[in-house]
């Protein structure tokens, strides 16, 4: 089995930290870094968000920066197409293909710049909300907002199982490995056939049986209590207001020297 | 008293498969209770009916003496009483982590919000699980999940709990573990109901069993009847338990007493004793099988130490009050048990404690006194089927001390205490830093 995000949220040291405050911090930066004009205000959120997934929340290093390639790949290709398309200015370079002119000018270079740091920190931001802060964590964040309850528990349920069926799968797959079930293309397709056909089975066969479970112990309506007892600390609390200060300070230096520039 | 009561109890399931063809059955209360068939004889389906999940076709069922009834109210209350523990724990552990696990039945029963909490960690704490509390299931090993489902039925109270194959897919250790949680439990005086195909279990660990084939109940009784019984062993397709096999073994070679249904280890080393026959005066109201409890001899009628003690039992009664006995000789020797109650475990006086009482063997039992142990490095020799070892162990003249805590202490006390009226050789039980 490969080791999930969630896996790396339910063992982080900061899974039991206020999940408000967790929330908090990245919508905060989130929000900052999709407002600011200036690239830097974002960098800086990315450069904090990843020292404190790294430092606080021990994730190892290796494995985050290999996360960040998953999206990056997307990022890269997007911000090529910006650079050469969008945008106005002086040009810097181009050339010609099949006499059609490329080139890439101030305006677009700065804006893809722009959408890569932004894309950059809000990604960095939510990493670290999903390194620290696992499902099971954020079902009692889910309840205070007043989602309906039924809508938290099949939820809670569904997170459940998909671990059960992820092992079934799993289970099914190995066995039909060893049979050759995936040696080429056509047993490989009817294989996952099976496979499928036989998880739904399981599925509803689970279904029944949590039913039954549920019934044998006074199924009353009522599912679970949430913990809520996150106390917030005042070291936390006054790091994360000095980071928000810091970056609200970069804010306003870098937009303001945009602004100056532009007048 | 009888807890749970059926009278010709039947089910079919909608394939037209008859599962339960009509079983009339008393359980009794505070019982351990096994029923032992091979896989499909219709164990499982019986338990559904018995908790009401399941509505039977024909027949009724008892609880407390009163029919059940299947209207919404009768099935909650036999639901809170009759707790079930399926055979494979994740279809019963649903919730994303355990302490919601545990908590389930509690919040579904109405209690308060600081009742529950009171119970989960009291219910968490008393299966070692308070580490795991924030933990989802799919982080446990398969015991840990197992322990879980239990201690989401016991955090309900239950007078009865019914368990499906408890000991299938656990480690030894494992096993050995839930067995001292269900005895523990069962000592507190909750009925215990289990099936199982695993006839050394249902021989050592029942007080009553019952065998099923095909959905019907063929056969039972005490384990030391129904196990003596081959064509019963044979129609249910069972062996005979390997201690007892053994005992026979030994019997029919002349190096064991006779009659006898050993059922643990200590129990087969005692058989191991060559008659000794005596003439003696008993009382008028003996009777012929009856146990004489001789006391201590020594000097001259101390064959093989220095202080014996012997026990008779009655093989004929002739006239004038006399009788010929077979003579049982233990002799008494240094070896005793303590038990040691972790709930007041002191550590910085441990170690000075163990050189104090100069003991041979530490044996720790119940997870929460081996995880303490673990916990403050204390070496312990035995960990698994502490009782059993340690009476071995203090027949050979060491002196042991069992580490455990909460109910698990009368328990081990009644069950060294059951050895020594048995056999008649007086170890040296007490609880050392109790009251």
């Amino acid at each position: 089995m490969t080791k999930m995000l969630d896996d790396y949220a339910l063992l982080s040291p900061l899974r039991y930290t206020n999940n408000w405050l967790k929330i908090g911090v990245v919508g905060f930066g989130i929000l900052m870094g999709i407002s600011s004009q200036a690239p830097l205000v974002p960098f800086s959120i990315a450069i904090c968000m990843s020292l404190a997934t790294l430092i606080f929340g021990r994730v190892p290093p290796k494995f985050y920066l290999k996360l960040l390639m998953g999206p990056a790949v997307f990022v890269v290709f997007s911000i090529i197409i910006i650079a050469f398309f969008f945008g106005g200015g002086p040009e810097l370079f181009g050339f010609n293909v099949l006499d059609y002119h490329l080139g890439v000018n101030t305006g677009g270079l700065s804006m893809a710049f722009l959408v890569f740091s932004r894309t950059l920190g809000g990604m960095c931001c939510l990493f670290f909300l999903a390194l620290t802060t696992p499902m099971v964590e954020l079902f009692s964040v889910l309840k205070k907002t007043g989602l309906p309850d039924s809508f938290i528990e099949l939820s809670m349920m569904m997170y459940r199982y998909i671990f059960v069926f992820l092992d079934v799968a799993w289970c099914i797959k190995h066995a039909q490995t060893v049979r050759l079930g995936y040696h080429d293309l056509k047993t490989s397709l009817h294989s996952m056939a099976m496979l499928c056909s036989t998880l739904f089975l399981r599925s509803w066969e689970q279904g029944e049986k949590t039913f039954v479970a549920m019934n044998a112990r006074c199924y009353d309506g009522k599912m679970m209590i949430f913990e809520e007892k996150r106390p917030v600390n005042f070291s936390e609390v006054a790091l994360s207001l000095t980071y928000m200060v810091a970056i609200v300070g970069v804010w306003y230096v870098s937009n303001g020297m945009l602004e100056v520039s532009f007048w | 008293m009888v807890i749970l009561e059926t009278r010709g109890l039947k089910y079919s399931y909608p394939d037209g498969t008859h599962a339960v063809k009509g079983v009339d059955i008393k359980l009794r209360k505070g019982k351990r209770i096994a029923f032992v068939g091979k896989n499909g004889s219709g164990k499982s389906t019986l338990f559904l009916l018995l908790n009401g999940t399941l509505k039977p076709a024909e027949g009724r069922i008892f609880y407390d003496g009163k029919e059940l009834a299947y209207d919404q109210a009768s099935l909650r209350e036999i639901r809170k009483n009759v707790g079930i523990v399926f055979q494979n724990s994740d279809d019963q552990v649903f919730a994303p982590t355990v302490y919601q696990d545990v908590a389930f039945g509690p919040v579904n029963l109405g209690y308060s919000k600081a009742d529950i909490e009171k119970k989960v960690d009291g219910t968490l704490e008393y299966f070692g699980l308070s580490g795991l509390k924030d933990k989802p299931p799919h982080h446990l090993s398969g015991g840990q999940k197992k322990r879980v489902a239990i201690a989401g039925i016991v955090a309900m109270n239950p007078q009865a709990i019914i368990l499906d194959e408890p000991l299938a897919n656990l480690d030894p250790v494992g096993a050995d573990e839930l067995l001292d949680v269900l005895h523990e439990l069962n000592h507190m005086g909750t009925s215990l109901i289990i099936s199982t195909h695993d006839v050394d279990l249902a021989y050592s660990w029942a007080d009553y069993v019952f065998f099923m084939v095909d959905g019907e109940v063929i056969g039972e009784g005490t384990p030391d009847e129904v196990f003596q019984d081959d064509e019963l062993l044979r129609q249910a397709h069972l062996k005979r338990p390997v201690t007892f096999d053994i005992y026979k073994e030994i019997e029919r070679r002349g190096l064991a007493h006779g009659n006898r249904q050993p059922r643990t280890v200590p129990e087969i080393v005692d058989t191991l004793k060559p008659p000794e026959l005596m003439w003696v005066e008993v009382p008028p109201e003996t009777r012929e099988g009856d146990i004489l409890n001789l006391g201590v001899l020594h000097g001259e009628y101390a064959l093989q130490c220095p202080y014996e003690a012997v026990n008779a039992r009655v093989l004929h009664i002739h006239e004038g009050g006399w009788a010929i006995v077979e003579l049982t000789r233990h002799g008494i020797k240094a070896g005793g048990i303590l038990i040691y109650d972790m709930d007041r475990f002191d550590p910085a006086d441990f170690d000075g404690f163990l050189e104090k009482e100069n003991i041979d063997i530490v044996g720790a039992m119940g997870k929460k006194s081996k995880l303490m142990a673990e916990k403050n490095s204390l070496c312990v020799d035995i960990s698994t089927g502490v009782i059993d070892r340690t009476i071995l162990m203090a027949l050979c003249g060491k002196r042991c001390m069992i580490l455990t805590s909460g109910g698990m202490i009368p328990h081990s006390m009644q069950r060294i205490n059951e050895y020594i009226d048995r056999s008649g050789i007086a170890l040296n039980v007490t609880v050392v830093n109790g009251h």
